[in-house]
């Protein structure tokens, strides 16, 4: 039994070769996940703002104001101030982009969108644009280029702090989208090795195989429930991460 | 128990935090930004190597850079941190 080939079959893409007038269409499995979870997130979105006097309406609406109240002064204030809540939107949008995208994960047949990198880079993208953005509305484009040189250093230095600074920023933009990544991606190829302990075993000795079966599930069933505390943790530090770095450029003198 | 206030000013014992939950949340970012600086180094200097077919000093050089970096922006997240620390104690 090939444990790599069956590992790298459960977590990489797969591309399903679609092609339209000559043109290869990105149609793979996980962006075929990530069209599914927008759907599913534009249902939840329908159902939190649905309006009526029932029961079920008032229910949904009071979890969708719980929920903004949550990321609005949970993470936007804290993070960016009073200024920040123009951006809640972002912040509500893609904390539960993130968790929803983990959680699916756990789902058997389902994929980790987030194990990609491409997915994670997608969306340090958007919160490092977003940083951008936020930086030149707060202090025009020329105040966002001079809030990256610190205040006091000689003009000589100039020249070295300048590049530094950007790279300082790039760095945590990419560090956004690794921490996401390398936690999913580890994670699930935990849980995978753990039920293919069972196999292995199993080639040695079946007998043996069927003993393995019972701590390896034991141990199954523990990293299945710390995954499930680590999508939400990694949706919460990515979403917070963002208002902090947002608060950083747009408090920045 | 011994508080800060009762040394002289000058002879204060060195205070790490306390921190806000945002200052937790840098600091367990700032080992892996360290070593994405790095990485960013040698991947630069594999990169100039390859251009310039300069191995191994593009890379050598790429470890260094990088880890300079890696040491600026841990040493500019303490100064930062610190100073919010003494901008508190002075509220």
């Amino acid at each position: 039994m090939d444990v790599s080939h069956t590992i790298a079959h459960h977590i990489l893409d797969h591309d399903f070769g679609v092609m339209l007038g000559g043109f290869h269409l990105p149609v793979t499995a996980h962006t075929l996940t990530m069209l599914g979870i927008s759907i599913v997130l534009l249902a939840v979105a329908m159902l939190l703002s649905m309006k009526g006097k029932s029961l079920f309406a008032r229910l949904m609406n009071t979890i969708g104001e719980e929920y903004v109240s949550f990321m609005r002064d949970g993470i936007v204030i804290p993070g960016i101030g009073k200024e920040g809540v123009a951006f809640l939107p972002y912040f509500c949008t893609l904390f539960l982009f993130i968790l929803f995208s983990n959680l699916a994960g756990l789902i058997p047949q389902m994929k980790t969108i987030t194990s990609n990198i491409s997915v994670t880079g997608g969306l340090a993208l958007c919160s490092g644009g977003l940083i951008v953005y936020a930086g030149i509305q707060a202090h025009g484009f020329w105040g966002f280029i001079k809030s990256f040189v610190p205040g006091g250093t000689p003009w000589w230095l100039i020249p070295l702090m300048f590049p530094l600074e950007v790279i300082s920023l790039l760095i945590r933009v990419c560090v956004l989208a690794i921490r996401l990544f390398a936690n999913m991606l580890s994670g699930h190829m935990v849980l995978l090795s753990l039920l293919l302990i069972i196999f292995i075993i199993g080639q040695m000795s079946k007998i043996a195989g069927v003993g393995a079966a019972f701590p390896a599930m034991g141990l199954e069933i523990f990293m299945t429930f710390l995954e499930l505390l680590v999508a939400f943790l990694q949706a919460y530090v990515f979403t917070l991460l963002t208002s902090i770095y947002v608060g950083l450029v747009v408090h920045s003198h | 128990m011994t508080k800060k206030k009762d040394f002289p000013k000058e002879k204060r014992p060195i205070r790490l935090g306390p921190f806000s939950p945002q200052d937790h949340l840098v600091i367990t970012t700032l080992g892996l930004e360290f070593a994405v600086a790095v990485a960013l180094g040698v991947g630069g200097g594999f990169w100039i190597d390859t251009r310039f077919s300069s191995a191994p000093w593009g890379m050598v050089s790429g470890v260094f850079c990088g880890f300079a970096l890696g040491m600026y922006i841990l040493i500019k997240e303490s100064r930062r941190l610190s100073q919010e620390e003494k901008n508190k104690e002075q509220k």
